[in-house]
């Protein structure tokens, strides 16, 4: 017998949540091919390390992009083999729930849904990111309060105001922490005239990257490739130019937060003063973006205990309590 | 042919029956359906989950990250 899953399809990472057991696999969404046979040569962390370090015959790709499948097949092909790699096969065929970015479109859709039923799944079942956010990172959306969410993830934000089991108001930007990693690239190449590459980007932001001026403040040697001579080079960045190279995608972020805080009713409002927004999602762990939104809505901002696994865990408990939680999925609203 | 025909009528019978005993009254009240719905989002309904999934190792500095 199958246990069913809850998926969340992530554009950096992808967690599965298996019910009865919990989370089950944690991978980045990245799959390995050889560029001739089309075989599939290693898929999540695997394939991760080999990305920009390929021979010419070998691409590592990311089938995700903004929350939304770029490669259909490729996507087909990657959850297959996720779903291998947890105990499905084609005589155990289970329910799933995957999260999906709320501004999808209706094709994206029926994308997610149709990769995961040819991949092996008897049921496909979408619910939105932020609104499993909510439930994994336990907010108390049961109650008649004001509850907001920002989910900032690989390639979208995500931002919704949830009370009663349901989305009141809901903003989303397909802008998320490759987009920061991409300024990053784009800012080294143009102001220091040197190539880094999109991991080498990634480290700059987790090494010294900020939204806004933090207590421990320290610079980065890069390395990369010079675009003038070909060689090898070595330039120090520093937190001030991490700051202002990510500004516009940061400011962009903080935007849309303004705009569902704005959307909100008067008396579901008044409730995020006292209890605050809470942050979840892999970019949310900026340094000082807390600080930033909280700076520029004049609304606190909380962490939120597990942000990296408050989608899956939502979705998770989604598939554990699927009859009575089957109005949430996305199909079943509209 | 005689209890063939009634063996199938019987058949059809006890399918249709099941099926309505099965189905029950038409549909879930609001009411009820709702109350089911807010008591599966409440934190003791979550606390299962919750506790299911332990804050992996976050040391290794070589781990992507979103």
């Amino acid at each position: 017998m199958a246990r069913d899953l809850a998926i969340d399809l992530g554009t950096a990472n992808t967690l599965v949540y298996m019910k009865g057991k919990g989370i089950v696999l944690n991978e980045p969404s990245v799959i390995a091919l050889n560029r001739q046979t089309g075989e599939v040569l290693a898929t999540g962390r695997e394939a991760w390390q080999m990305i920009g370090r390929t021979p010419g015959y070998i691409v590592a790709v990311r089938p995700l992009r903004g929350g939304a499948i770029t490669d259909f097949e490729i996507t087909e092909r990657m959850i297959r083999l996720l779903l291998q790699r947890v105990g499905v096969s084609r005589f155990t065929r289970p329910k799933v729930v995957i999260c999906v970015p709320s501004a999808i479109t209706e094709v994206e859709r029926r994308a997610v849904t149709d990769a995961a039923r040819r991949a092996g799944a008897a049921d496909a079942q979408l619910i939105e990111q932020p609104m499993a956010a909510a439930i994994g990172a336990d907010l108390p959306i049961d109650e008649p309060v004001g509850n907001m969410v920002i989910d900032i993830g690989g390639g979208t934000s995500e931002t919704a105001v949830i009370s009663l089991g349901g989305i009141v108001a809901l903003e989303a930007v397909r802008v998320g922490s490759f987009d920061i990693d991409a300024s990053i690239q784009a800012f080294v190449r143009r102001e220091h005239g040197i190539a880094i590459g999109e991991r080498t980007a990634e480290e700059v932001k987790v090494a010294i990257g900020s939204a806004a001026v933090t207590d421990d403040e320290s610079q980065a040697e890069v390395r990369g490739r010079d675009l003038m001579s070909g060689l090898p080079k070595t330039v120090v960045l520093t937190p001030e130019e991490i700051r202002f190279a990510i500004d516009d995608v940061v400011s962009s972020i903080i935007a849309s937060v303004v705009r569902c805080l704005a959307k909100a009713p008067p008396e579901l409002a008044q409730d995020f003063l006292v209890r605050g927004m809470y942050l979840v999602g892999g970019g949310g762990l900026l340094r000082g973006l807390a600080q930033r939104i909280e700076k520029e809505t004049q609304v606190p901002v909380r962490m939120s205990n597990m942000p990296l696994e408050a989608v899956v865990m939502g979705a998770g408990h989604c598939i554990e309590h699927y009859d009575a939680l089957k109005g949430m999925f996305m199909g079943a609203r509209r | 042919m005689i209890p063939a025909i009634i063996g199938v009528v019987a058949l059809v019978a006890i399918f249709f029956a099941v099926r309505i005993i099965k189905a029950g009254p038409r549909g879930e009240p609001g009411v009820v359906s709702f109350r089911k719905h807010i008591d599966a989002l409440s934190p003791e309904a979550r606390r299962e989950v919750m506790d299911r999934v332990r804050p992996p190792d976050r040391d290794n500095p070589d781990e992507p990250r979103r």
